[in-house]
């Protein structure tokens, strides 16, 4: 299953998510540069947009990324029903192409955030946390900017519809307060679309990926996601 | 024809084939003071519609909308019907007229740089100059209106400047007209002539209205002469003229903005302990070679929505140059 793993200039996870989709059998990940357009995308089954500062995070972070011609890519892709992942910068990217709803702000400590951290899985049904329903799993961050916040609107949306992914918690699955890292809104790590075949989260999975980074949590969802690849 | 407004010097009718158009007839009176001197010469509608027609077709070449569609027989224009604003907006380069009797400024003395003066429309109260703060007062047009209009101002300043700097004539001060029509763009209305602009050539002497307020020389042929040497002018050698755009970006109220309260604190401890609050932002400049139009400021508004700003959390501000 071919997975395109987007990098623009400025992205600078897209090794680590190499190395993680190599673990997983029948994965077969290839790097492709923004710059290679959206023909590039024509093969592939599924999209994951990592980490780290595309366009040197200038205007906002993400904002000029969601504008380059490669985008149309994803959207089909997107549209298809195919699988998107976007992880960090990569959710940044997502919100502000408008696949996601909200925005991605400043951190409210205004530090830039980089530790582990314990999510709160969504009970309902989804494709990339197969197997990890109401699990509390544990993922690494590193964002400055990972601040969820949406309109009422849309807030009553992701609620209404399950569409609240993973949520920060303490180490006994309380979302509470104490353990949200940047002031999201509901403890907002991550979300997925309407059809729930695009996600966007801030924790990173592929630094999850192997016992001697401290968790293996972050492999089940890359797991899922290419077993999601297979299944379309 | 239908007359729908009888002005000094102009007369305006409804054009029979399309109601969205006027027909606007350039009339032999001239009138000076508020139409206290009043005269007519022959063949002055003529030369004033001849020279509007010039003026308005160069300033349409460089990309600016005025309200001219086409020249008809005798001199009259057809023109897109629009809302004519009660401002009239006069730019200066040297103090002349009313504004030398205003300040006590030496006519001819020099500006700094243009000046951009609003005049309320309105002969009963003999037209006089109105800040900006007061227009939008009394409602004569809204800030981002008459912003535009001033911007407008300043872009057709230059480009008529460079054009009579082509046959050694010197742009002292003009009047302009604007209106709306009904898609909400604004053009460039009424007429540029001699009735509406002071024009000096070697020795300062006026090919204007002047001659006729001051009874100092021949209207008639002061206007052949400005229109004869504008036909000698290459206005395809006048370069664009640059513009500037300003869009401000900033936090929505309530929502939080960590850059600006570590500001905040930093100043705070430089002793600056006034700062009770700190909101930070981004301005993009954005320069133009061509002349601001309604249709661009639409698209600039697109963009902020798409690009420039995340209207989610955040609000935004156009400032023209």
């Amino acid at each position: 299953m071919t997975i395109a793993v987007l990098r623009f200039p400025g992205t600078n996870n897209e090794r680590d998510i190499m190395r993680a989709l190599s673990l997983i059998p029948k994965a077969d990940p290839y790097i492709v540069p923004s710059r290679s357009g959206p023909e590039a995308l024509k093969e592939a089954d599924g999209i994951v947009i990592p980490g780290g500062f595309s366009y040197g995070d200038y205007l906002r972070a993400g904002a000029v990324a969601s504008v380059g011609a490669i985008t149309d890519g994803v959207r089909e892709i997107a549209e298809a029903g195919k699988p998107v992942l976007g992880i960090c910068n990569g959710f940044q990217i997502l919100t502000e192409m408008g696949l996601l709803p909200g925005a991605l702000l400043h951190n409210q400590s205004a530090h830039f955030v980089c530790r582990w951290v314990y999510l709160r899985v969504c009970d309902s049904p989804n494709l990339f946390f197969n197997g990890l329903e109401n699990a509390v799993i544990k993922l690494p961050i590193a964002h400055a900017e990972g601040n969820y916040y949406c309109t009422k609107e849309d807030l009553e949306w992701l609620k209404g519809e399950s569409r609240i992914s993973i949520r920060y918690c303490n180490q006994e699955g309380e979302p509470d307060e104490s353990s949200n890292p940047n002031g999201a809104i509901e403890n907002i790590a991550g979300i997925v679309n309407d059809k729930g075949n695009v996600l966007g989260m801030m924790p990173h999975p592929e630094r999850a990926s192997r016992p001697v980074l401290g968790s293996t949590d972050g492999l089940m969802i890359l797991d899922n996601f290419v077993r999601a690849t297979k299944t379309k | 024809m239908e007359l729908l407004h009888t002005g000094k010097v102009k007369r305006v009718f409804r054009d029979p084939e399309n109601d969205g158009r006027v027909i606007i007839e350039f009339t032999d009176a001239i009138t000076a003071g508020d139409g206290e001197k009043k005269d007519e010469f022959t063949q002055k509608g003529e030369l004033t519609c001849d020279i509007t027609q010039f003026f308005m077709k160069y300033l349409e070449k460089k990309g600016i909308r005025t309200h001219l569609i086409t020249r008809l027989d005798g001199p009259r224009l057809r023109c897109h019907r629009v809302e004519i604003f009660p401002i009239e907006v006069v730019c200066r380069n040297i103090a002349a007229g009313s504004f030398c009797r205003r300040y006590g400024v030496e006519s001819g003395t020099e500006l700094p740089s243009p000046l951009i003066e609003l005049f309320l429309k309105d002969d009963k109260l003999n037209d006089p100059l109105i800040s900006k703060d007061a227009a939008l007062a009394i409602e004569l047009a809204t800030e981002d209106e008459i912003n535009f209009m001033k911007s407008l101002a300043r872009s057709v300043n230059y480009y008529l400047a460079e054009l009579l700097a082509q046959i050694d004539l010197k742009l002292i001060d003009f009047k302009l007209e604007f209106g709306i029509d009904p898609s909400g763009n604004i053009l460039l209305a009424d007429e540029i002539s001699g009735d509406t602009m002071r024009v000096w050539d070697k020795g300062n002497v006026s090919l204007d209205k002047d001659l006729f307020r001051k009874s100092s020389g021949d209207v008639i042929e002061a206007y052949s002469e400005l229109l004869n040497r504008l036909k000698e002018t290459k206005p395809e050698e006048i370069a664009p003229r640059e513009e500037a755009i300003f869009v401000s970006i900033l936090p929505k109220d309530g929502i939080k903005n960590p850059p600006g309260e570590v500001t905040k604190k930093a100043l705070n401890r430089l002793g600056f302990i006034v700062a009770k609050d700190v909101r930070m932002g981004k301005i993009f400049a954005i320069s133009l070679n061509r002349p601001i139009t309604t249709e661009i400021l639409k698209q600039l508004e697109l963009m902020n929505l798409k690009l420039l700003s995340n209207p989610i959390a955040e609000k935004r501000s156009v400032r023209l140059e």
